[in-house]
């Protein structure tokens, strides 16, 4: 019997809007528990929600980048459920009309390029956030309605390198459009995977089983093969699988029981009567997609546009902010060629031997981009501006500053430079004698009497040019 | 001399002329809050009273409202003032905001001495059903007649002249009822005319913030400070406030009235009747045209059953949050579970926990199409059916209830249609969010009845209007149970 | 629909989270008795089935989307002043088994 895997995600997304979706408190990470909390968000009596537009901003553009249907009409319905972590004793979420829907993206995998559908996105709200030592449990509201986006999958994944490829490619969208920092290890990007096996080629489902609590991509790709071979050994030996919740644990890299399932839940959905439809115009759609920042697929094709190479281009879309500072960067004018070598190359090493990230270092792109200018037009050298570099981390100068503190800019001056070369060559006739003769390396030594005059600072192509000129004229 | 039971309007003038002060309001209306004998109040705030009388802004003398005592209904928020919803679960709560409407009255200068009693969380209609216990009609001095609910204390408030004006809600006919019983002016305006932000909630698609005066203008001038949009309330209106005052003497000739047949068919009460027939004749004098109306029958029966199955299923959702967690009579527990558990078994009355399960049971997944999604949708053919009454009458007017108040210790037939109908039907103007406006129409054995006029979505001009035109031919206005 | 038994009550009345004694869910069963005969009535009026579910009053489609700015939140000991069990600036509850 050939087994094969119908895959499914839920992934959550915590948006890093000002508020909340529903209230005005402030949305903040990692602050005290408890001191970024407003009355809607721990739902003190006569309270009322009130929708936040930048979330419904952000939710539009996401399903536009999933190719998804966007319904105009904004409602909102009710999950009533009791949970110690839950405020209101139902979360507001649209169970009716996701925003987003019917949509797919493209993932690239060792077999190729495959479509995945999207059933639905949809805007909710967070819980609170449990606290849990070995006799009691605190709550921290600070969390209590950060805005969430969740985006369902359709079952067409069948491996676990899908499914990680898949989230990888949602964190990216998620990230370069802004909507959230996609951190999967601080849960501002939380992934639920139903995984169920079926014999090659039937239509059947066979009974789902939920993963919860992963992680990392890794830990995606790892638990889905894990729990892939343990149900195709159950089924291979005339098992049943059992409708249950499993947790992927760290350690032993297996998928754990967390609890059976029983019935379904019955979350008695109904529409929210706090919040009035809203009609979103044509216009305020188009201009959220319009004014959408940048996707790592569009910047991939403007760079290679630039001349950078797939591998070089991929790199720099590998993450969002170091996309960011390479464009910021490119606004020097510099050669982007250059600046892409020196962002993988010295700026990234620098980062990794610091062990930070590219938002906490120190050099600013666009000073960068005019050192990398400095370099192109021949005013310091490949090697003094890697000193630059490095006194720019140190000092926080900007490049040119530097340049004149540390004496180092190259005299590109034609003038001043005609002027030391005809007293180098005057006072060595016999080098121009033996150029006429034929002797190329008799130039070599002019070369050098001048940069010893300057002390290293003339432009060698320039001389080189000038005293070529000069020997012609004698 | 006390000011009490005189109207707004008079109080106003009185202290512009320096006859009173302010505090010497508060202090009578302080001395008869305590004196009362009718459990018309769920905490008396006296020091935070006190406290802001000394406060007012001199300045501010010109408004209506500056140094007049009123009386909040306690499901609403009030800043450091305790707010229960006359239920058990919410005792010791005290909010940390306030409503919209109350921050509204305090700009006006307007003095909150007391939180009413109410029924438990507003779910109930004979003022009975609160943690305290009954709340009884100041219109009877043998105590045996409610006074109807669940604003019950609001409307003794008013009724017995403790304050000249007190804040209520109605999500079925909490207000316009206790109007009826306690020959007061009650209004609810349009569905999100009146921000609701701060009203604990009980069935969020039929609550309506309403209140009681003693005449019409009272009302039509409170209705000019609450009214308009609040963005904290997302369903509150963006329609343009008017001066409702403005139009209160227009000639109402030519206006149309529309009778419904099927609820005055239902009333047995003779007096009920004839009082209401004169009334019709005050307003055709004055050159309205009325005609008798037919609504099917069945649709005014399925008024009542609809407005149980959407106001309980909102209201379960609602209160949820009441857990005992972040606020509330917490009751310890061994898990968080059981923490919830104790704490609403307790803190619930039995009827509000029946509600609840009714309420829950029909938004079940396998009961929604036939029990809350069908109320829904008879909701949408009884508003269609009060809507095409609309299209050719300016207001629907009818007795406001079958009756006198109701014993305290009385049952009604729940099945009959006058319980159906005439002691129901008003939840219409809740369903379509109608302005909706009751007022004094006689008495039967020294205890009142009233009328209640009803029209069409943000008409409140309109529908003050012909109210003052029905006030002024009764004449029945500024009404005061005797003290005894 | 479901019957509607004591067992079913009690069902629903424990996933709201309270308990009810043997009265009042006798009490209860008499009410949807009549509520659900009354619900049936309903269904037999013309033109119920195809009426379209009415959530809000009137049509009240609006277009207002509250500004992403953040306001000042709750101090803290002032949000948490109606909590009864209080540690650390957290509410605690007996530990939470997931």
């Amino acid at each position: 019997m050939e087994l094969e895997a119908i895959i499914g995600l839920e992934i959550h997304v915590e948006m890093k809007t000002k508020s909340k979706m529903f209230s005005s408190g402030p949305v903040s990470f990692g602050d005290d528990p408890n001191t970024n909390v407003n009355i809607v968000d721990m739902a003190f009596p006569g309270t009322l929600p009130t929708v936040n537009k930048q979330a419904v901003i952000n939710a539009i553009r996401v399903s536009h980048a999933l190719n998804m249907k966007i319904c105009d009409l904004v409602t909102f319905e009710r999950k009533n459920y009791f949970y110690s972590d839950l405020p209101k004793g139902y979360q507001i979420t649209q169970q009716f009309h996701p925003i987003g829907s019917d949509g797919y993206l493209t993932i690239k995998t060792s077999s190729g390029e495959k479509k995945i559908g999207i059933e639905r996105l949809h805007m909710e709200e967070d819980t609170c956030k449990q606290l849990h030592s070995w006799d009691f449990s605190l709550l921290d509201y600070n969390r209590a309605g950060i805005p969430l986006i969740e985006i369902v999958s359709r079952p067409e994944m069948r491996s676990g390198e899908e499914a990680a490829k898949y989230v990888e490619k949602i964190r990216s969208i998620v990230t370069f459009l802004d909507v959230s920092d996609g951190k999967m290890e601080e849960g501002s990007l939380r992934c639920d995977v139903n995984i169920s096996l079926r014999e090659k080629g039937s239509n059947k489902f066979g009974t789902k089983v939920e993963i919860k609590n992963l992680n990392s991509l890794a830990n995606i790709q790892k638990a889905i093969d894990f729990e892939i071979s343990r149900q195709s050994i159950i089924l291979e030996f005339g098992g049943q699988i059992e409708q249950e919740t499993r947790r992927f644990d760290e350690g032993s890299k297996e998928t754990v029981l967390m609890r059976v399932k029983n019935d379904a839940v019955d979350y008695k959905y109904f529409t929210d009567p706090n919040i009035a439809p809203i009609q979103l115009s044509k216009e305020f759609i188009l201009d959220a997609i319009r004014t959408s920042p940048e996707l790592a697929e569009s910047k991939l094709l403007r760079y290679r546009e630039l001349d950078l190479n797939e591998y070089d281009s991929s790199l720099l879309i590998s993450d969002k902010d170091v996309s960011v500072y390479f464009d910021e960067g490119l606004k020097s004018g510099c050669s982007a060629k250059l600046l892409a070598n020196w962002v993988i190359g010295d700026v990234q090493s620098y980062l990794n031997k610091e062990g930070i990230s590219i938002k906490e270092f120190p050099v600013c792109s666009l000073e960068l981009g005019k050192l990398i200018s400095l370099v192109e037009k021949g005013d310091v050298s490949n090697k003094q501006a890697r000193d630059v570099f490095a006194e720019m981390i140190k000092t926080h100068k900007d490049a040119s500053t530097l340049i004149k503190e540390m004496g180092l800019s190259q005299v590109s001056d034609e003038n001043a430079l005609i002027g030391i070369i005809k007293e180098v060559i005057d006072v060595n006739p016999q080098s121009v004698v033996d150029y006429k003769a034929g002797k190329d390396r008799a130039i070599g030594f002019i070369v050098g009497q001048v940069m010893k005059k300057t002390q290293g600072k003339a432009n060698p192509a320039l001389a080189n040019k000038l005293i070529l000129e000069e020997i012609s004229r004698r | 001399m006390g000011y009490m039971d005189k109207s707004l309007t008079y109080i106003h003038e009185a202290i512009l002329k320096g006859e009173v002060t302010p505090l010497e309001l508060v202090k009578e209306a302080l001395l008869l809050a305590k004196e009362d004998t009718n459990n018309a109040f769920e905490y008396i705030c006296e020091k935070e009273a006190l406290d802001a009388v000394i406060k007012l802004d001199a300045s501010k003398k010109n408004n209506l409202l500056y140094g007049i005592p009123v009386v909040i209904k306690d499901n609403f928020s009030t800043k450091d003032i305790p707010t229960t919803g006359s239920s058990n679960i919410l005792n010791g709560y005290v909010p940390v905001f306030s409503s919209e409407v109350v921050t509204r009255l305090e700009k006006e200068g307007a003095i909150i001495i007391a939180k009413s009693t109410m029924d438990e969380l507003a779910m109930g209609g004979s003022g009975t059903t609160g943690h305290l216990g009954v709340t009884y009609n100041p219109w009877d001095k043998d105590k045996k007649h409610q006074v109807g609910g669940s604003s019950c204390g609001s409307a003794a408030a008013v009724s017995a002249g403790i304050v000249p004006f007190a804040l209520g809600s109605d999500t079925g006919d909490s207000v316009r009822k206790p109007a009826s019983f306690a020959a007061l002016v009650g209004l609810k305006p349009t569905w999100g005319r009146i921000s609701r932000f701060g009203l604990f909630p009980f069935a969020t698609s039929l609550d309506h913030v309403a209140y009681f005066t003693r005449n019409v203008y009272d009302s039509a001038y409170i209705l000019n400070i609450l009214a308009g949009r609040d963005d904290k309330d997302a369903s509150s209106s963006f329609n343009k406030v008017e001066d409702y005052t403005a139009n209160l003497s227009n000639s109402i000739k030519g206006k149309k009235i529309a009778v419904i047949k099927g609820i005055i068919d239902s009333i047995s009460d003779k007096e009920v009747v004839k009082s209401f027939n004169v009334s019709l004749s005050y307003l055709k004098a004055q050159g309205a045209e009325v005609d008798v109306v037919d609504i099917d029958v069945k649709l005014l029966k399925a008024i009542y059953p609809t407005y149980i199955i959407i106001s309980c299923a909102e209201a379960t959702s609602n209160n949820a949050n009441l857990d005992g967690i972040k606020f509330g009579n917490r009751i310890e527990g061994e898990s968080f579970e059981e923490v919830m558990v104790k704490t609403r078994t307790n803190g619930f009355s039995p009827l509000i926990k029946r509600r609840f399960v009714i309420g829950s049971f029909s938004l079940l997944k396998e009961n929604q199409d036939e029990l809350f999604v069908r109320a829904q949708k008879c909701r949408r053919l009884i508003v269609n059916a009060f809507n095409r009454v609309f299209e050719k009458y300016d207001a629907i007017y009818c007795p406001a209830a079958p009756s006198i108040a109701p014993l305290v210790k009385g049952s009604s037939n729940n099945l009959s249609d006058e319980y159906l109908i005439a002691d129901n039907y008003m939840a219409f103007a809740n369903m379509g969010g109608y302005p909706s406006i009751t007022l004094p129409l006689g008495f039967e054995n020294n205890m009142p009845f009233g009328g209640n006029l009803t029209a069409k979505p943000f008409q409140e001009s309109l529908l003050l209007n012909i109210a003052q035109a029905i006030e002024n031919g009764t004449g029945l206005k500024d009404l005061v149970a005797k003290r005894n | 629909m479901k019957e509607v038994n004591k067992e079913v009550l009690v069902t629903s009345a424990n996933k709201l989270m309270f308990d009810m004694s043997d009265e009042e869910y006798n009490n209860l069963l008499a009410e949807f008795d009549v509520i659900i005969s009354q619900m049936n009535l309903i269904g037999d009026i013309e033109g119920v089935d195809e009426a379209i579910p009415m959530t809000f009053p009137f049509d009240v489609t609006n277009t207002y989307l509250r500004e992403d700015v953040a306001t000042p939140p709750m101090d803290r000991n002032e949000a948490l002043r109606n909590a009864k069990d209080v540690v650390d600036g957290q509410i605690r509850l007996p530990r939470v088994v997931k």
